[in-house]
């Protein structure tokens, strides 16, 4: 009896300080969000600000019109896409790597993950700018060179969600890689001779061996890489909807079109109230997704 | 003999596949380089080349010495060292809970937390900044590593537990027939056991410091206060007057340090658990 | 669940708990005074100096801040964090005295300091018949060429000719003309030429919509010409290496036109020939702001700073340094402003040049007018239909406001 209450206490102990620190960071903005949303803090009312019960949600689901419903779908289609080219490409590149005869295999790796290192809004400029701008841009000038039509990379729809999906690719995949890299690290070489004394292939191996022993390391990293995939914003934004410099392209996500029709306003309480809408769908979704995937088990 | 000849084939073919990709994948990062090398104004040209034009270390010498930067390559590595630390300080043991003691309301916890983990952050910062105002961490370099710490929490405890589960318990239960206490056997068997997931979530949390500029610029007054990301935005915030080659240098010499943390660490990946911990 | 409450409940507790002891101000920090500025360096320095000499009493403290107007949202009125005055464009002041954050200028300056003062930098820096900043400089956009392509006779008097010259000389990778054709900011100047605006003092959305829509329907001929993606660093940089003959760009793209060895010539704005009105470029008031904190509990430092800022010789010297318009008028009796050919362009440009609309219902313009451009520009969107969505559009954030 006495050894369980002193584990109890470990446990409340031992997660205390993250926990704390994930109600101060995480949940309370949360809250105070939640609160704001409730008043009418806005440019006119800064300070002495009042709550307004739930005036703001009345006149934010008047924001969820069409064009929010096409930027829902938008993301959600987003967030899928980039999330199964991630997983397939992390996971051959990875395997890849892994060969053991791969004498380069560090390099390889660290030449890998430069675009990790680069500050994020550092490298979507040089992908807008050096790769997709349409008069100086490289595509561009290597079309021009194999002698054919320049191309407005970021100005229809299509073509803008494959410039992005590109270019999110190209950010998320390092880490992608290493965290599969470092699953894979930690299989038992000996499965995989065992394995290759009974005959079985690389699919076979793959399926038996690889695949169920790194799904619980890089689930958790996978999870909260969807959920960063749907909020991603400023791909999105800083390549085709910044201020002064759009392209022409009417694809949206959530956010960025929550940005134009609500955040631009300076109104608090208002884009508040859509903050929360927008992160009770987020709810809604992975709630069913979750349930689905229990009734599954 | 023609199985040999065909593996060396095979790995030819990768080796020269691995090259092609890292070629293309660092196509943006060589533009930046060879931009950051040119005595040109200019991020665009309408005849680029790799090579740079009037070929010039000058950008490079103004980043070094021109600007703050020998200032800003301190607070940023002092902050990342600390944050990091501490995020691992504040995660591993949270993660050893809930990886190996059963409670209530265990697995909400975690689901709750990846949840609210997603609320989009655009709106957290002025909670945050109400959070901080009041006990006078606004402007300095505490309140920025609660900050960080806090936003990179989540992420930490989910991916060292996830890792913690597969660890055996056999493993540890050995240890504590010997007597040994939770904290020897997280220190002494689990931590060098998670290594990889160790490493990548510290290495995660570098890069995020390393990098965030938002709160960095928000938060903190003054040029002698920032972090390398944020001196590194400033130099080119205001576009009208911003130099691209010094730019593009600064953004190089930014990332340097972290690619040469990521090769050193590359030596650890490897887990400790293949070296023959059941079986030993 | 519950204990994670009740762990955030003390630390809450703790948290004021330590608010409370908070140190008390201190005297010698009545003559510390904290300027945000997001300005380049050459403009600061020149500042720097000048008040050195003219108050050394005062510590003046210049603290750059790359996302100025987020902070001040952020920090507002707080004395702990917020600084005393700031230097920032006349376009912000609206949303900041609607806030209440900023302190009326005139009352911190002695009687008749305002008057040699050009008539449209106190226009532009006052809202609601308050004054809220003191001008220091002015901006506008210019009309300039490369005199290597364009030769001064050549240069278009009006818009047709202007457009004549881009058709004679558009092709092959080479352009004409070049502007960033959807960029609000740019495009003001086309609405204005046409009688158009695009809000105005009671904070209707596009007044006049027909005169906004001749200037749109008139502007896709010179689009046509132009290249498709035109945001900042493709135009500077078609001018730049000689790809573009002549272009509309501010001041700020003088030194690297000079650096790139380009025959500059700066000419006047085409003028409209269906209207008779030259082309009206907003134009953007540099000045600095006093918090209302610092107004109360500083006051006798802000007054000096202030006092010493009208003296003609700050502005002669931002415009030797970088070349900025000053808006104190006496500033052009000096020989060197007054022959400085960019300066003086500036000047008369500012002439028909409209200060930038500074209620704060302008804010969320920017964004309607950017995307209607980019719905007529570049989605080949028509016009009329493009600008009634852009009208609604506007006027629902407008409501979204309050």
């Amino acid at each position: 009896m006495n050894k369980r209450r002193k584990e109890r206490l470990t446990t409340c102990a031992w997660s205390a300080p993250s926990m704390i620190l994930i109600s101060l960071m995480v949940v309370f903005p949360i809250l105070y969000t939640f609160y704001i949303s409730l008043t009418n803090m806005n440019v006119y009312h800064w300070f002495d600000f009042s709550v307004i019960g739930l005036k703001n949600y009345g006149r934010a689901l008047f924001t969820f019109d069409s064009g929010f419903l096409s930027a829902l779908l938008a993301t959600v289609l987003w967030t899928v896409v980039n999330m199964v080219l991630q997983l397939v490409i992390a996971f051959v590149l990875a395997s890849l790597l892994n060969i053991r005869k791969l004498r380069l295999r560090r390099l390889y790796k660290t030449l890998l993950m430069f675009p990790w290192a680069m500050p994020g809004y550092v490298s979507i400029l040089l992908w807008k700018t050096g790769i997709f701008n349409s008069q100086f841009g490289l595509l561009n000038q290597w079309m021009e060179k194999l002698g054919q039509q320049t191309v407005h990379w970021l100005s229809s729809d299509l073509s803008a969600f494959l410039c992005c999906t590109v270019v999110n690719l190209w950010l998320a995949l390092p880490f992608m890689i290493m965290i599969m890299d470092g699953a894979m690290q930690s299989i038992d070489r000996s499965y995989y001779e065992s394995a290759l004394l009974d005959g079985a292939n690389w699919f076979q191996r793959t399926r038996a061996i690889t695949l169920p022993a790194i799904s619980p390391i890089i689930g958790p990293a996978v999870i909260i890489t969807v959920f960063t995939t749907f909020k991603q914003f400023d791909v999105v934004y800083l390549l085709t909807q910044q201020a002064g410099a759009k392209t022409g392209s009417g694809f949206h996500k959530v956010l960025t079109y929550a940005y134009e029709n609500a955040f631009i306003t300076n109104n608090y309480g208002y884009s508040s109230a859509i903050s929360i809408l927008i992160f009770l769908l987020l709810l809604i979704f992975s709630a069913r997704y979750q349930m689905k995937e229990e009734a599954g088990r | 003999m023609s199985k040999k000849c065909k593996e060396r084939i095979g790995l030819t073919f990768l080796n020269v596949f691995f090259l092609a990709l890292c070629f293309a994948t660092l196509i943006p990062i060589l533009y930046a380089l060879s931009v950051s090398f040119s005595g040109q104004n200019s991020l665009l040209s309408s005849d680029f080349s790799f090579i740079p034009k009037d070929f010039t270390f000058e950008n490079y010498k103004r980043v070094i010495f021109g600007e703050d930067i020998l200032v800003w390559f301190k607070n940023t590595v002092l902050l990342a060292a600390v944050t990091v630390t501490l995020s691992l300080a504040v995660a591993v043991p949270a993660a050893y809970c809930f990886s190996r003691r059963r409670f209530r309301g265990r697995k909400t916890i975690l689901k709750c937390l990846v949840l609210l983990n997603s609320f989009p952050a655009l709106l957290s910062m002025f909670a945050i900044y109400r959070l901080l105002r009041p006990v006078g961490l606004v402007n300095t370099g505490v309140g920025l590593i609660l900050v960080y710490t806090g936003t990179m929490a989540v992420f930490s405890l989910w991916n060292t537990k996830g890792y913690f589960d597969t660890i055996p318990m056999e493993i540890e239960e050995a240890a504590r027939m010997d007597g040994a206490s939770d904290l020897q056997v997280v220190l002494r068997i689990v931590l060098p056991l998670a290594k990889p997931s160790i490493i990548t979530t510290a290495l995660q949390v570098l890069i995020y410091v390393w990098n965030e500029y938002i709160y960095a610029t928000t938060f903190m007054t003054g040029e002698e206060k920032y972090t390398l990301a944020a001196g590194l935005n400033s130099l080119q915030a205001t576009e009208m007057t911003g130099s691209w080659p010094v730019f593009a240098a600064a953004s190089i010499t930014v990332s340097v340090p972290v690619l040469i943390i990521f090769f050193l660490c590359q030596k650890y990946m490897t887990s400790g658990l293949t070296a023959g911990g059941v079986k030993g | 669940m519950r204990r994670i409450c009740s762990l955030l409940l003390c630390l809450a507790m703790l948290l004021s708990l330590a608010a409370c002891g908070q140190p008390a101000a201190d005297p010698a920090e009545a003559k510390r005074l904290v300027i945000w500025h997001d300005k380049e360096d050459g403009v600061i320095q020149a500042m720097e100096q000048h008040l050195q000499a003219a108050v050394p009493e005062l510590e003046v403290v210049f603290e750059k801040k790359t996302s100025l107007t987020d902070s001040l949202k952020l920090v507002g009125n707080d004395p702990s964090a917020a600084p005393d005055l700031f230097i920032f464009a006349h376009d912000k002041v609206g949303v900041f005295a609607e806030m209440g954050i900023l302190a009326p200028i005139e009352e911190l300056l002695a009687e008749g300091a305002l008057e040699p003062y050009l008539d449209m930098t106190l226009e532009a820096a006052s809202y609601g018949q308050t004054l809220y900043q003191l001008p220091l400089y002015f901006e506008t956009l210019l009309f300039m060429y490369n005199r290597r392509y364009m030769q001064d006779e050549e240069v278009p008097k009006t818009t047709d000719e202007l457009l004549s010259y881009m058709e004679n000389n558009t092709g092959r990778g080479r352009y004409g003309f070049v502007e960033q054709h959807s960029t609000a900011y740019y495009s003001a100047a086309w609405i204005h030429g046409f009688g158009g605006s695009i809000i105005d003092e009671t904070a209707t959305p596009f007044p006049d919509p027909l005169a906004v829509q001749a200037a749109l329907e008139y502007h896709l001929n010179f689009v046509a010409l132009m290249p498709g993606e035109t945001e900042y660093s493709t135009v500077n940089t078609l001018f730049l290496e000689g790809k573009a003959d002549a272009t509309i760009g501010g001041p700020w793209m003088v030194p690297s036109a000079r650096g790139a060895e380009i025959d500059l010539g700066i000419a006047p704005m085409p003028v409209v020939d269906a209207t008779g009105l030259a082309l009206a470029p907003y134009s953007g008031v540099q000045g600095i702001h006093v918090l209302k904190h610092a107004a109360e509990t500083k006051a006798a430092a802000v007054q000096q700073l202030l006092a010493a800022l009208t003296d003609p010789a700050v502005g002669i010297e931002l415009a030797l340094a970088s070349g900025c318009a000053p808006a104190n008028s006496l500033c052009y009796e000096d020989a060197r402003v007054a022959e400085d050919p960019l300066v003086q362009a500036m000047r008369s440009t500012a002439e028909i040049a409209v200060p930038m609309p500074n209620i704060p219902e302008m804010d969320v313009m920017w964004t309607v007018v950017s995307n209607l451009l980019t719905d007529v520009n570049l989605s080949g969107k028509p016009v009329e239909e493009s600008l009634q969505a852009a009208r609604k559009e506007a006027e629902q954030l407008i409501e979204a406001m309050k």
